[in-house]
């Protein structure tokens, strides 16, 4: 940042300098020109004569290049395994997971193709404040498990990469038995219900559904699960809170990413179950693919980080990743330590609280 | 003449000697204060070691928010804990006279060293008051491997935390470390240390061992092999046994 900031400053000098030899030209011609540009104004006519004129170098590759750190967002609540809780280690404050060893891959590659390192400054924020970052330019890219083919109006004006992980989705957890059975009884897609939505809303309705505010299922819900109570959670972990230590509000089922749910009931909270079709077969509202968000006219960007996965999927790594992340046992303290990525403390939420549940109201 | 002589190679010999043994009575009176120095030193990296152990429940408390173990709270904490393990107060230390007990090097050594302390505990702020999360690995160990980092990269004297299997391979012992660690596991535990001057006189190193306490075998203990809480195997040990190493290394006759 500090580079950019001097940078720009010896450019508005040079442009500065400039403009002082200007100031010898006739009076008549700066009248003119003063005259041209009132007449075009309103048009965006002034912008492109200026851009024709002297185009002004809006490439982002080289930007990141020429600061030589990118600026990377992360949600601050874990969604585990795709980014794990921030850790303290021997190095010092560390984030680990599938994302961040993204990532990693995203910044070697920005490295070799800058000629010089590059480092990532992770920024951990809300998962809604994202969003926000990124249209703000404070962000270069934000990955944090964000399915690409959600149609949410929110999430609307980004571009997003080709995706990262296939095996994405909408589901749900329950803690009562009941409840699973009750679910799996409703939901037979071959029993004459109509298959699809219908058949979702069906398999929920009555029942009260937990969802993490700003996230893909609390948008999903919103827009199709008119027959069920909502409960909004600032968090994951502070859905399992509330449904664990209290009646109000009530929670019947916690919906949201499928592997991250997969994750959590068989590694952390293993009181909890995955929904299920009556024919066994995983419950799913919806399918979904991560990918990495970026702005729109980050063209160069998105070609290039659409390059690194192309060929991380083409070598085998990403699904070595997945596998690495999602199936095999490990602790992440101390993957953390070996491979985690240190984060910027003055960007991260102070004193972060998974926050709490309330009753939407609205419904 | 010849008495005369005599007389002028007796008194150069005479004052050849009484500076022999002002320069050796200077070196052995710096090789003192660098041991005690030391010593000093690795007691208040264990002192620290100890806060954080004493606050581990609360540390690790996923229902609490700000812990409140701010880095002023940690500081008053360690003060006192080293207080009561030398009877020196870093309080007063600035206007304590320089003593054998108190040397300069370790009146200037000490408080670097809770300010490199209250550092990694402000760092670890964030990690420490994330609510909802339970486990942050803001253990004894790591807060000591950080905060000896922080304080060696500042001073000319070297903090170390080391063991012969360590976890972190940062931590790896070196050669003289990994014969005085080989020495002192075969021996029974004792408030004892180590000190030795290397590099032909050049340096002084003080080894002060640590043992694992009760709380140390949640994760160091039995059964060997099992992965911990951090995803490391445990150790298989037992209470008593040697935990590992704080090393000092002052270089001497450089100040």
């Amino acid at each position: 940042m500090g580079h950019d900031d001097r940078d720009s400053v010896l450019t508005v000098n040079r442009r500065d300098s400039s403009a002082g030899g200007l100031s010898a030209a006739p009076r008549w011609a700066l009248l003119c020109v003063a005259l041209a540009g009132l007449s075009l104004q309103g048009c965006g006519l002034v912008y492109d004569a200026l851009q024709y004129v002297a185009p002004v170098a809006t490439d982002e590759l080289d930007a990141i290049c020429r600061r030589q750190r990118v600026q990377v967002g992360m949600a601050v609540e874990p969604f585990r395994p795709f980014v794990f809780p921030a850790i303290w280690t021997d190095e010092g404050s560390r984030v680990t997971g599938l994302d961040v060893e993204l990532v990693r891959h995203i910044v070697d590659a920005l490295s070799q193709q800058c000629g010089r390192p590059v480092t990532p400054v992770l920024h951990l924020v809300r998962f809604r404040d994202l969003f926000l970052h990124l249209s703000e330019g404070k962000l270069d890219l934000f990955v944090s498990a964000v399915p690409s083919n959600m149609p949410v109006q929110a999430w609307a004006g980004f571009a997003y990469s080709i995706p990262y992980f296939q095996h994405g989705g909408l589901s749900g957890i329950t803690r009562r038995t009941d409840v699973a059975e009750r679910i799996r009884q409703r939901f037979q897609p071959s029993s004459g219900a109509s298959p699809g939505m219908t058949a979702s809303e069906q398999a929920l309705a009555g029942l009260t559904v937990a969802v993490q505010d700003g996230t893909a299922s609390r948008h999903y819900a919103a827009a199709n699960l008119k027959d069920s109570r909502m409960v909004v959670c600032d968090s994951l972990p502070a859905a399992f809170e509330s449904a664990e230590t209290s009646a109000d509000p009530w929670i019947d089922v916690i919906l949201g990413a499928r592997p991250v749910l997969e994750y959590m009931v068989t590694r952390v909270k293993k009181d909890w179950q995955l929904l299920a079709r009556a024919d066994g077969k995983p419950f799913f509202l919806t399918r979904a693919q991560y990918a990495v968000v970026m702005s729109e006219e980050s063209y160069r960007l998105r070609w290039f980080v659409n390059a690194v996965i192309f060929r991380l999927d083409e070598s085998g790594r990403l699904e070595r990743m997945r596998a690495r992340w999602l199936d095999e046992p490990y602790a992440f303290p101390r993957r953390a330590a070996v491979e985690g990525l240190p984060f910027d403390v003055e960007k991260m939420v102070s004193h972060y609280s998974q926050g709490e549940c309330r009753a939407d109201r609205a419904r | 003449m010849r008495t005369g002589l005599l007389m002028v190679t007796l008194m150069v010999w005479g004052l050849m000697a009484w500076g022999v043994t002002d320069v050796r009575e200077a070196l052995a009176v710096e090789r003192a204060e660098a041991e005690e120095t030391a010593r000093l030193l690795a007691k208040l990296i264990r002192a620290g070691r100890l806060v954080i152990d004493q606050n581990q429940a609360v540390i690790d408390d996923p229902h609490k928010g700000d812990k409140g173990f701010t880095p002023d709270v940690f500081e008053q904490q360690l003060i006192e804990e080293f207080r009561k393990e030398t009877t020196i107060d870093l309080r007063t230390l600035a206007a304590a006279p320089s003593s054998i007990l108190i040397p300069p090097l370790a009146k200037e050594l000490l408080p670097a060293f809770v300010l490199a302390s209250k550092e990694v505990v402000r760092d670890a702020q964030v990690v420490i008051n994330q609510r909802g999360i339970g486990y942050k690995n803001f253990i004894p160990a790591t807060y000591g491997s950080q905060a000896a980092r922080r304080f060696t990269t500042q001073s000319r004297v070297r903090l170390k935390q080391t063991t012969l299997q360590p976890r972190n391979p940062k931590n790896e012992p070196d050669e003289y470390e990994t014969s005085v660690l080989k020495w002192l596991s075969g021996r029974p535990k004792a408030e004892a240390y180590v000190s030795e001057l290397t590099e032909e006189g050049q340096t002084l190193r003080v080894v002060m061992p640590i043992y694992y306490a009760k709380d140390c075998l949640k994760c160091h203990g039995e059964p060997k092999g099992e992965l911990d809480i951090s995803g490391y195997p445990k150790e298989g040990a037992h209470e008593g046994d040697l935990a590992g190493a704080i090393t000092v290394t002052v270089p001497l006759s450089t100040r």
